[in-house]
């Protein structure tokens, strides 16, 4: 494989090649996808960036930077993109790569993105489902911001718009098992 | 009458009662008989795949497989996020049995995935197996008078090689379905743009921004209320509206509809069920425009001849 900017191989890139199933080389740095994507004005760097990052073997600046954690998978730039190259998998890679590897990124809004999906998942793997309320009383209490969003709750909770409880799977076990053998998975990849 | 496969999704039960309760009021006039999936899990929905490969095929896989024990061979899915998980599961579990296999050694009791489930958003499935003219002859109560922004958001028609189907730049279906109703279809350039989706508790700053241009475009197209097909839309551009509103000081006073409570009104169910006082922001303001003619615009263009008179005499 051609690899670019690194003495030796480029092992970043080939990780995130296999891993997301698309070609980074292919990226010939338009800008399309910065131009499109919602959030790249939040980003460390924007998708463009990180397209190059990862062709220069740039592996930690990459898992580091929060902007495969601010990408919401909406897909526009992959449509956009004139190599069509699928950019969210390619942003989902990197991220599992840097979840794998144990790298955290602590600024305030990763952290926060990321406990909310922790939450989430703790929700299903005890209810099978979400508990909507639940989740996001814990999420408060987590994340230590005990009164966000409670200006919406009397409202909310009024109009039974948010519901006080939710009905557990009959097949609770089913789905702990699951967890417990994706765990076992992603630990053997 | 026809049978369909129905996925509610977690949000069903929950912030999007209304959804699901107007659905099958609809899908009753439609003469749909809808079979739930037995003891179905959460979809996973953004978190799973943000977090790990292996649960986020995993979770939906369950589904597909429970829903291939029963003899009707189409899932209809509510959610917009749920169908997308469940569709981007079936699309990659077909194409590489072997990651197939690997996922369906996490669904112990449930049994082997065969892919024989066919996927859709109950938007397609009324779009593609019912049919835009069957939905105009059903409607008992146009809705003439109302015009309206429809916003599919991201997850609907993206990605198309997952989707397959409509436009993902500029969709028309739910366009063609509210005009089949009697209402106005507003332009509206923001149909596919993000509304924020998961960010809605854990990033609400983003969310507030993104779903506020939303609101702004819906606004400047003429529309007097969005209609969506998305549980995560819904609540994000009704149930965060007054703080966008605060935050750009700014009233848009914008109704945010599922399409099913619009059909289900334009099918003359009773008003009563079809759970308005759940909305954050009032139906009522956009709701007495139908029934009244359409106004004319404000902005009328001047005969070409006064704009020549009027530069001359300058």
């Amino acid at each position: 494989m051609i690899t670019l900017g690194s003495q030796g191989k480029n092992t970043f890139l080939e990780d995130v090649n296999v891993k997301s199933g698309a070609n980074v080389l292919e990226c010939y740095q338009c800008g399309k996808c910065v131009s499109t994507c919602p959030v790249s004005q939040y980003m460390d760097f924007p998708p463009r960036e990180i397209m190059q990052m990862i062709k220069l073997g740039l592996r930690n600046e990459c898992y580091m930077a929060n902007s495969h954690w601010f990408c919401l998978t909406c897909s526009a730039c992959s449509g956009r993109c004139p190599r069509e190259i699928d950019i969210p998998a390619v942003m989902e890679a990197v991220r599992h790569l840097a979840i794998d590897q144990n790298y955290v990124n602590d600024s305030k809004k990763v952290k926060e993105i990321r406990k909310f999906h922790e939450i989430f998942l703790d929700m299903i793997k005890r209810y099978g489902r979400n508990y909507e309320l639940r989740m996001m009383a814990e999420f408060n209490i987590r994340t230590r911001n005990l009164f966000k969003d409670m200006h919406l709750a009397p409202k909310a909770l009024l109009k039974g718009k948010i519901p006080l409880g939710v009905k557990p799977l009959k097949s609770a076990k089913a789905i702990k098992r699951m967890f417990a053998i994706a765990e076992k998975l992603e630990k053997n990849k | 009458m026809k049978k369909l496969t129905y996925f509610p999704g977690c949000s069903a039960h929950g912030t999007s009662e209304e959804f699901d309760s107007t659905l099958k009021l609809v899908l009753k006039t439609l003469d749909v008989e809808l079979e739930d999936i037995p003891d179905w899990n959460c979809c996973g929905a953004t978190s799973a795949h943000v977090m790990t490969e292996n649960l986020a095929y995993a979770l939906p896989m369950r589904n597909l497989v429970l829903a291939e024990k029963l003899e009707n061979t189409t899932m209809g899915i509510a959610c917009a996020s749920c169908y997308q998980r469940m569709k981007v599961t079936k699309v990659h579990m077909d194409e590489n049995p072997e990651l197939a296999k690997r996922i369906n050694s996490t669904v112990v009791e449930e049994g082997t995935y065969q892919g024989k489930v066919d996927v859709k958003s109950m938007l397609q499935y009324f779009y593609e197996d019912i049919g835009v003219e069957p939905i105009r002859e059903k409607v008992k109560k146009s809705l003439a008078g109302l015009k309206v922004a429809c916003y599919y958001g991201c997850l609907l028609t993206r990605p198309k090689n997952i989707t397959n189907f409509d436009s993902p730049e500029y969709p028309v279906s739910m366009d063609q379905i509210c005009e089949a109703l009697g209402a106005t279809a507003t332009e509206f350039d923001y149909k596919t743009e993000c509304c924020g989706a998961s960010f809605s508790i854990s990033n609400t700053e983003v969310v507030l921004n993104l779903s506020g241009q939303v609101l702004a475009m819906a606004k400047e197209s003429g529309a007097h209320a969005i209609v969506v097909a998305c549980p995560l839309c819904q609540s994000n551009l009704d149930m965060r509206q007054p703080d966008i509103e605060k935050q750009q000081g700014v009233k848009y006073d914008i109704p945010v509809f599922y399409i099913t409570q619009l059909m289900a009104l334009a099918f003359g169910h009773p008003i009563d069920q079809l759970k308005f006082p759940k909305h954050i922001v009032p139906v009522e303001g956009a709701l007495a425009n139908i029934g009244k003619v359409a106004p004319v615009p404000e902005k009328v263009k001047k005969p070409i001849k006064a704009v020549e008179a009027e530069s001359e005499a300058k």
